[in-house]
């Protein structure tokens, strides 16, 4: 047991040793990507606009039903205790700040983390990577740091959009149900609003972009050779991308509170 | 090919652009709606704690902010010295006067800090000191109605500043009352000047003034009274007299037919050498005699009413003054409103005789 137990131990650390050099020789290669201008580049666009256009749609919807949420709930429930105030900086706490990102990142999680899983587990199933290997492109350079450029960049426009659908988008939705005055609805959420709210937001979009686009490209890279595997590396790229997002997302808000 | 295949450079670009572009309005909206750009004038305040005035904490007036907490330093004295700025289009409410208050929530909903604008015109120098609501200079202000406080838009916070000044009101007049009764047992005591000092006082020199003046009154009473026997008397024997003489008339056999009688007493009176006119005069110096003792009598009486009435107008004046004393401590002043007015009615005496007949 203990020999088993040892075997594990060993097991997980060369992992966890081997994810950081992927990850590592992704960061190295991204940096050169900009300056090489190779082919890659298509892919990035791609990239974008399955993971960021594509999205938007999806992205819009939940953030205008979770505005709409917040304010129908605060100017109902706030003015009670004199402080309607607050529902301005409840929106810009929950929609820039913690929400947003985080459910842009499961969005983007659930349509493309699985995709690009799968995608390379497939492509290494079919022996593809072998031959890019062969014919002398870094698998690397040429199919993970577009994907993981282009889910990076997606996601911190995806935030800025959900910021905008949810602050504003969800105002049009309010007046449907509980109209309120545009000028003092914007006026106090633009004096809710600071800079340093929408850079939190965006940074921790682009931390969960590169959490979910390394998981997805190193599971999508660790299937051996059954077809099988394919959906099991698109279920722990999922199941991974969570748990990290969502560790990140902590440690991120008590380094901002701390 | 699908379209945005085709098109992918162009929707990626676009969908870049326009959230760049939205963004970069955003910060822009918000730079003009947080005046990042604008001027800001700076004053000085005093807390006794920095728990609720952290720096960037609003400064509110009516719901509106109107400036921020900058910075926040513990001096030497143990208090929190506070630096804070106005925004330039809300600088008119920085007047003499003007006071920061510190409201925090009963249920624990964090705190505001509010900003009173002082009823003076005179405009406030920049970086002058502003004192706070709860501070020494700030209750007296509120106090000397200097400062225009508008009333809580909280509920719970408004029923608080409700219940405040009726504690207030509740602890004065329990103050008040313990005054009173204080005024009241040094008045018991004869030691109060004031005006219940002096009633006690008066009603205390009146009472002593009663048993002499009742001694007086016994000495006249008996005296009159004895005057009044000895008149009776002679009142009686008038009294006999006339009745004695009416029988004397009313008989026909009597003095009357006696004298008109010719051979009578008329005729025996003009020739009896005086001896019925002689006892007819004595008669009439005895009733002279009667008349005479009852003027005497009169007059006497006459003379002892003044000293009588001044005697009944001093135990009536006394009488009046414990009247009022009796009705003031059984009618606290403060709380059944005091002693009832009296009308005062004049004297109806003033001579048996000087009164006109109207």
């Amino acid at each position: 047991m203990i020999e088993r137990i040892g075997a594990s131990v060993r097991e997980k650390a060369s992992s966890f040793l081997y994810a950081l050099a992927f990850f590592g020789r992704v960061v190295d290669r991204s940096l050169r990507f900009f300056r090489r201008r190779q082919v890659g580049y298509k892919v990035l666009v791609f990239q974008i606009l399955f993971t960021g256009v594509e999205a938007l749609l999806v992205n819009a919807v939940m953030a205008m039903a979770i505005g709409a949420a917040i304010i129908v709930i605060g100017s109902s429930l706030l003015p009670q205790f004199g402080q309607s105030r607050l529902m301005y900086d409840i929106m810009v706490i929950v929609i820039t700040k913690e929400l947003g990102p985080l459910l842009t990142a499961f969005i983007v999680i659930a349509r493309s983390g699985t995709a690009i899983a799968t995608e390379l587990a497939g492509m290494v199933v079919g022996h593809e990577i072998e031959a890019y290997i062969s014919v002398g492109v870094d698998p690397i350079s040429f199919l993970v740091v577009p994907r993981v450029l282009g889910m990076v960049s997606s996601l911190v426009l995806l935030s800025i959009y959900f910021n905008l659908f949810g602050l504003l988008g969800s105002f049009l939705v309010v007046q449907l149900i509980k109209p309120i005055a545009f000028a003092e609805y914007f006026q106090s959420l633009l004096a809710a609003l600071a800079p340093g709210d929408i850079l939190s937001g965006m940074a921790k979009s682009l931390v969960f972009g590169v959490i979910v686009s390394t998981v997805a490209s190193y599971q999508g890279f660790s299937v051996g050779r059954a077809s099988t595997e394919i959906p099991v590396a698109g279920i722990r790229a999922v199941g991974q991308s969570f748990v990290l997002c969502i560790f990140a997302d902590v440690l991120i808000t008590l380094a901002q509170y701390a | 090919m699908k379209f945005r295949m085709r098109h992918a450079d162009r929707i990626v670009g676009v969908f870049t652009l326009l959230a760049f572009v939205l963004l970069v309005g955003v910060l822009i909206l918000m730079g003009a709606n947080q005046r990042w750009f604008s001027k800001n004038y700076t004053y000085f305040a005093q807390f006794p704690t920095a728990g609720s005035v952290q720096p960037g904490t609003a400064i509110l007036h009516k719901g509106f902010q109107v400036g921020t907490i900058r910075r926040v330093s513990l001096n030497e004295g143990g208090s929190v010295d506070a630096e804070f700025s106005i925004q330039d289009s809300y600088n008119h409410l920085m007047r003499t006067h003007s006071l920061l208050e510190l409201v925090t929530s009963p249920i624990g909903l964090g705190s505001q800090l509010l900003l009173h604008a002082g009823r003076s015109p005179e405009p406030l120098p920049e970086e002058s000191f502003v004192p706070t609501a709860d501070s020494t200079e700030g209750q007296a202000l509120i106090e000397l109605e200097l400062v225009d406080i508008p009333p809580k838009d909280d509920t719970i916070t408004r029923l608080l500043s409700n219940v405040n000044p009726l504690l207030e009101s509740t602890s004065k007049t329990v103050t008040t009352l313990n005054r009173t009764l204080t005024e009241l047992n040094r008045a018991l005591a004869g030691q109060s000047e004031g005006p219940l000092g002096a009633i006690i006082s008066d009603a205390s020199a009146a009472v002593a003034r009663l048993p002499p003046t009742l001694d007086g009154i016994n000495e006249m009473v008996v005296e009159a009274r004895g005057s009044a026997v000895a008149l009776l008397d002679s009142a009686n024997a008038i009294a006999d007299n006339i009745e004695t003489m009416s029988a004397a008339f009313a008989d026909p056999t009597g003095l009357v037919p006696k004298l008109l009688d010719p051979k009578g007493s008329i005729a025996t009176f003009l020739d009896d050498k005086n001896a019925l006119y002689n006892r007819v005069m004595t008669m009439l110096a005895e009733a002279e005699r009667s008349v005479r003792s009852l003027r005497e009598i009169s007059a006497s009486l006459s003379a002892e009413m003044p000293k009588l009435a001044v005697v009944l107008e001093e135990g009536k004046t006394a009488l009046v003054s414990a009247q009022d004393v009796l009705e003031g401590l059984k009618n606290n002043p403060l709380l059944k409103g005091g002693i009832t007015e009296r009308e005062e009615q004049d004297s109806l005496y003033s001579s048996m005789r000087e009164g006109a007949f109207e």
